[in-house]
């Protein structure tokens, strides 16, 4: 039987379930790996419960619990070298690339979002760098604040801005990259 | 960076600020400021357009996936081992 302070914390943990377990897939690329982490995450908090002030940001407090599982949990894999080439990576990189794409002529560029399926957004997230993609995952995809980042990755809030930035370049580059592979664009184009 | 007492912005402004548009994390003063560039600035105009499109797009897409995957995750027992 489930203590009095065992339900609280279900009810207050349950409308965050999803979040955390979408958000544990796309960085660990793994379903089960993703429920451990989850489930790991879920132990931890509840033990640390009195830790937390009531009438902050509780979804932002177990958001930096999760994290924190993952970089432990992870480190080796972490701090392998992560090769990134910024060389073509300007500003408005997909729109830029959009409007010099005369087989596009007839659309217009919001129009061509809606050819890129599911998938892509989901492989084009998860082909991302992991500490770009996790503060690209907590800003587009959760929603969360550069202030609320910046306390659940435990990075200063000018690392937050850059990552993000040049994370979502990185993200608009291999979203063109899908468009050429898979034919949505049939100029010959960089 | 942007000074806050520049009456308008430039093409160079939206460019450094974009990001920060997008995410809801310029003060007010600022957001007039970008969006009175917007209002003249058709090329901008556009391109700001695009980027909140597809962040938007990247969002609703993103949590498509998320509640058809999620398993049950049964709280109570996996916490009553610290109790």
């Amino acid at each position: 039987m489930a203590t009095l302070e065992q339900q609280r914390f279900s009810g207050m943990i349950e409308p965050h379930l999803s979040s955390m377990y979408s958000t544990a897939l796309r960085m660990t690329h793994n379903p089960q790996d993703a429920e451990d982490l989850v489930q790991e995450t879920l132990f931890k908090a509840y033990r640390a419960l009195e830790q937390f002030k009531e009438g902050t940001n509780f979804r932002a407090w177990v958001f930096r619990i999760l994290v924190n599982t993952f970089i432990t949990a992870y480190r080796k894999a972490i701090k392998q070298p992560q090769k990134v080439s910024y060389d073509d990576m300007e500003e408005f990189f997909l729109y830029k690339r959009l409007d010099n794409t005369t087989s596009l002529q007839e659309m217009s560029k919001e129009d061509f979002l809606d050819n890129f399926f599911e998938d892509d957004i989901k492989n084009a997230l998860e082909s991302l760098p992991y500490h770009f993609r996790l503060v690209v995952l907590l800003s587009d995809v959760e929603g969360f604040s550069y202030n609320e980042i910046a306390n659940i990755i435990d990075a200063p809030l000018g690392t937050v801005m850059s990552r993000l930035h040049r994370g979502r370049k990185l993200l608009q580059r291999q979203l063109w990259n899908y468009a050429k592979t898979r034919g949505y664009v049939t100029d010959d184009v960089q | 960076m942007t000074s806050n007492r520049k009456k308008r912005y430039d093409c160079g402004d939206i460019e450094n600020l974009y990001q920060q548009y997008l995410d809801n994390e310029l003060n007010e003063e600022q957001k007039k400021l970008f969006e009175e560039h917007l209002e003249y600035c058709l090329p901008c105009d556009k391109k700001i357009s695009f980027e909140m499109k597809l962040k938007e797009y990247i969002h609703s897409q993103a949590l498509k996936i998320k509640d058809s995957e999620t398993p049950k995750f049964k709280v109570e027992n996996i916490i009553s081992g610290s109790s």
